[in-house]
């Protein structure tokens, strides 16, 4: 973890994508932002979305770079929760096509189209993503570079 | 009369059934969050649906507000009972939350629109 001195908050962690860390970030972001923002939804929704990006870079991170990194930044407005991890090209894809589906409609709608879909059919959820859209409130962003992905969940904040 | 099932215990959630009169009742607590919950839990609600069946009990209630936090795969493995008993309701499903708790607000509600007639959010403060 290491602090950035011209942001007004800022936290990064870089670790081995094991599972049981994720729960253990969850806290701790949960605990920060509750005294950073002295806003308990707000903290919660931010702790969600942190795990819920973690679980999914763990899943589908690529296993020959074996780590993965997240990276918190409050300013003025917004808080942006970054999760980074290396991938293969074909993960990229899925992602692109469920970043483009989960934009393509009134969130709650598609978050109840992916609970009937995925109820249907066996393995993974991948109801991550349109969770933190629809029930935390956040903007999401995907930027990908030389195998590189990031996922970014913005969640702005009340000005006083 | 009051009668009690096989709990579940695993990876830091706890699920204690209890039978009372007419109604089943599930009480949740921990959290659950391992890799892939549905491989304990899809099974474990297919019981808890099959005894509500053979026993014609009128609702089962799972009291959740003692889980600290519930990952998208737990989701599913609600989602999944919640579309089998839509297709074959026979018991109504009661799932009370806490409405402080943030997940538990935004989560069940939505869950219960998947089947409003069989799924019953229940908002308790505290």
């Amino acid at each position: 973890m290491q602090g950035r001195a011209n942001l007004s908050d800022y936290v990064e962690m870089r670790f081995g994508p094991r599972w049981t860390y994720i729960s253990c970030v969850r806290k701790f972001v949960a605990s920060f932002f509750m005294i950073g923002l002295a806003d308990k939804e707000r903290a919660e929704q931010i702790s969600m979305a942190a795990s819920e990006l973690l679980e999914n870079a763990v899943k589908y991170a690529s296993e020959e770079e074996g780590y993965l990194k997240i990276s918190i930044e409050k300013q003025n407005n917004e808080v942006d929760v970054c999760v980074k991890n290396k991938a293969e090209s074909q993960q990229i894809n899925t992602l692109r096509r469920e970043f483009a589906l989960i934009h393509a409609g009134q969130p709650e709608m598609v978050y109840l189209k992916k609970m009937e879909e995925a109820a249907m059919t066996e393995g993974q959820s991948r109801l991550g993503l349109i969770r933190i859209l629809f029930e935390a409130g956040a903007k999401l962003r995907l930027d990908v570079n030389e195998g590189e992905v990031s996922i970014h969940a913005i969640f702005p904040l009340e000005t006083a | 009369m009051n009668e009690t099932l096989t709990p579940l215990t695993i990876e830091g959630l706890s699920i204690v059934p209890a039978v009372h009169d007419t109604k089943l009742r599930l009480t949740m607590s921990g959290a659950v969050e391992m890799r892939d919950p549905g491989e304990m839990l899809n099974p474990f609600w297919t019981r808890i649906d099959e005894e509500a069946r053979s026993r014609n009990v009128q609702s089962v209630e799972v009291d959740i507000r003692d889980l600290n936090f519930m990952n998208s795969s737990g989701i599913l493995t609600l989602v999944r009972w919640i579309t089998k008993l839509k297709v074959s309701a026979a018991y109504r499903l009661v799932i009370r939350y806490d409405r402080n708790v943030t997940w538990q607000r935004s989560s069940i509600p939505t869950l219960a629109k998947l089947a409003p007639n069989v799924v019953v959010p229940l908002d308790i403060n505290g």
